[in-house]
């Protein structure tokens, strides 16, 4: 049965306001963010209780949904405040909370009663049984381990009516979620409390003791022991995905730019709306997975979905060549009249390069810059200062928030 | 006070008792997690029998991360541990403590969430899931622990000896090395391999995979022999000693030292410095003793 799917939610990350805007233009139905404490990304641009309301009422204007991660692994004296910070966010009207810390659930329920509270992958649900154990605690959803795969989610559907969250594309955690220690014991960095020092993707010797000394495994002109794992991108497979009944399509990234959230909010939008509005006749479009490919970083995989990842899914060896681009330019307004855009200036490009504007509901056209202009309208060969405004024609019509890019 | 030890047969579980060790602990595959040894439901029967002749208690480890097969299965394994009269298990999944209540077996369960166990708050959550105590994690520092301890009325186990597991992960590395390498070689525990991270010389991790993926462990084996009265005096009175990578008769007898600080620590004549050597002596040459995060300040961490 093909034909009735519900459609899940595309999540996506939002390091700060101008990301979270972005994801919802482009398509996020909800997004994920960070308070100033409590969360795992200590290190990302995280939000103000003022960023916060300005989200989420942009947020709810548009009919998304705003979660704060306040996911950390308390130690004693870490969830000191914690009260408060919950019954703020119930004032703001964020939507959920993403915790992985019972300590941090039960002063969440206590404190901010009615604030839907879903289990962080930190808390590694790997089976229907737990996902059955927090529904009961009152939990709304669950964020499964990366570890499952799609027949196991299908099979937690038919154990359970929790909702269902599952990453489908970004970095993936080389442990098993919350299983990992090395940052804390090689530099004193606790990854449970946002402090990770991606120990794993160190390059490491390997080696045993025969007797008694170490003898080196790594072969001659070989490469060091690494884990790094490839990246997560589910997009060719979203219809396993949305028929396991996944309720929620997660993107990781908090970290990550305008150009990466935008891109891949655009993409798994119009992939997402594609197959749920006629599951029989969808067809991939290649275009989408050229369009993913702009803003990756590393190879991509399945990750568990389809099995344990073998060393194709590690990153060993020379990286493979993805193409760069570059984020060049964001749309400020456009005349009609003139076919003029208003840009403000990301990187340096000028006259003469072929660049790509993208906007939401997937539209995309490709030109030359033929001609630019300062803010005073003097012609520039270049726009080379951050920020800057500037002026081009444009090929085809484009709105406030468009991108620009360049290889 | 209670000194558990892992047990990796029925041999051993036996020179264990001996020696003075209060519980042994044991496990199989696939509810157990990084044990000495695997051992299957009728070793397992004839350790609890050999532990119950003596008065003595036998915990088995349930502490995997579970999917759903394996949570499938873990009802009939539950309940073949409570035929045995098995004293406690262990418990990291909140899909087995469900499983536990629901099939209302009286088997009581120590919550073992790993590097998750790392406050008296979130303890108390699961002892009021029905948890009779807790594995603390091994990030922690014995400032945290005591403190932790003063806020509790059940116990909290402390590794006092052996090594600490510092990452899981469902994939095997190893051997996904290997096959990119196109080498053939062994990656089980018995194998021996290390990691040494270059920008640490003296480091070299234990490493090694089984069904459950790959476990990579701390430089140190840690030690809290000259902590012991410190720990009694702060109601930190479980100890546990893991000879996950330590096989036979050496690990008997760095029990039997343990047993025999324990003995004196109640009986108030515990004197460090000679329990200590006594333990260097015994440790094997190729794995330093260390203190690990316990004699740390917690703002070191961050």
């Amino acid at each position: 049965m093909r034909t009735r799917v519900k459609k899940p939610e595309v999540l996506a990350p939002a390091g700060n306001l101008e990301k979270l805007k972005m994801a919802i233009r482009y398509g996020a139905d909800a997004v994920y963010i960070g308070g100033q404490a409590y969360g795992l990304r200590s290190r990302a641009g995280n939000f103000s209780y003022d960023d916060m309301k300005e989200g989420v009422a942009f947020a709810h204007h548009r009919a998304a949904k705003v979660y704060v991660a306040a996911n950390i692994v308390t130690h004693e004296g870490d969830a000191a405040g914690a009260d408060d910070f919950f019954k703020t966010l119930q004032v703001i009207g964020v939507d959920a909370v993403i915790i992985s810390d019972p300590a941090m659930i039960m002063i969440c329920a206590a404190a901010a009663p009615g604030l839907p509270i879903h289990l962080s992958t930190q808390a590694s649900a790997t089976n229907y049984k737990a996902l059955e154990f927090w529904k009961k605690i009152g939990l709304e959803r669950v964020v499964l381990a990366r570890e499952v795969g799609i027949e196991e989610i299908r099979e937690m559907r038919r154990h359970t009516d929790i909702e269902i969250e599952a990453f489908i594309h970004g970095a993936m955690c080389i442990a098993y979620s919350g299983r990992c220690t090395l940052s804390n014991h090689m530099v004193n960095r606790d990854a449970n409390r946002g402090g990770c020092a991606q120990s794993c993707r160190w390059k490491y010797d390997l080696f045993d003791m025969e007797g008694g000394k170490a003898k080196s495994l790594i072969p001659e002109g070989g490469e060091a022991f690494s884990m790094s794992a490839v990246d997560l991108s589910m997009l060719r497979h979203l219809p396993d995905m949305i028929d396991a009944g996944v309720n929620s399509l997660k993107i990781e990234g908090r970290m990550k730019s305008i150009h990466y959230v935008s891109t891949v909010s655009n993409v798994y939008r119009k992939a997402v709306d594609t197959y749920c509005a006629d599951p029989e006749h969808y067809t991939f479009d290649p275009a989408w997975e050229d369009e993913i490919w702009k803003v990756a970083q590393r190879d991509l995989s399945t990750g568990f979905y389809y099995g344990v990842p073998t060393e194709k899914e590690q990153l060993f060896g020379k990286p493979r060549k993805i193409p760069k681009y570059t984020f060049a330019a964001q749309v400020m307004s456009y005349d009609p009249e003139t076919k003029m855009a208003t840009l403000q200036q990301r990187n340096n490009f000028g006259t003469g390069e072929e660049v790509e504007f993208y906007g939401p509901g997937f539209v995309h056209f490709k030109q030359t810059v033929h001609d630019l202009f300062d803010e005073n309208g003097e012609p520039i060969d270049r726009a080379p200062n951050p920020m800057m405004t500037c002026r081009m024609t444009v090929d085809q019509p484009v709105e406030p928030h468009f991108l620009m890019r360049k290889k | 006070m209670n000194l558990i030890a892992t047990a990796e047969s029925v041999g051993q579980a036996e020179a264990l008792l001996d020696a003075g060790v209060d519980t042994l602990y044991v496990g199989g595959h696939p509810f157990g997690l990084r044990l000495p040894r695997p051992l299957g439901i009728e070793e397992i029967k004839e350790i609890i029998h050999l532990a119950h002749g003596r008065g003595k208690k036998v915990t088995v480890a349930c502490n995997a991360l579970m999917h759903n097969k394996e949570i499938e299965q873990l009802g009939a394994y539950l309940s073949r541990l409570a035929e045995l009269q098995a004293d406690a298990i262990t418990v990291g999944d909140p899909g087995a403590i469900l499983t536990l209540e629901e099939l209302k077996l009286p088997l009581p369960y120590i919550y073992d969430g790993e590097t998750l166990v790392t406050s008296a708050e979130q303890i108390a959550f699961w002892l009021k899931h029905h948890a009779v105590g807790a594995v603390a994690a091994r990030e922690l520092t014995l400032i945290e622990l005591k403190e932790m301890q003063s806020r509790l009325e059940k116990p909290i186990e402390v590794l006092v000896y052996g090594p600490t597991c510092i990452h899981q992960s469902g994939r095997p590395l190893l051997s996904n090395y290997y096959r990119y390498e196109g080498m053939s070689e062994r990656s089980d525990k018995d194998r021996g391999l290390f990691l040494r991270d270059p920008k640490n010389p003296e480091s070299q991790y234990p490493i090694f995979e089984d069904e459950d993926g790959t476990h990579i462990f701390s430089t140190e084996d840690l030690s809290l022999m000259a902590q012991l009265q410190d720990l009694k005096e702060n109601r930190l009175i479980w100890w546990k000693l893991d000879g996950v990578l330590l096989r036979g008769e050496p690990f008997v007898r760095i029990a039997a030292l343990f047993a025999e600080a324990k003995q004196a620590v109640e009986s108030g004549t515990f004197e460090p410095a000679g329990y200590c050597n006594r333990l260097k002596d015994l440790q094997p040459a190729n794995r330093p003793l260390g203190t690990g995060f316990y004699l740390k300040d917690p703002k070191e961490i961050h």
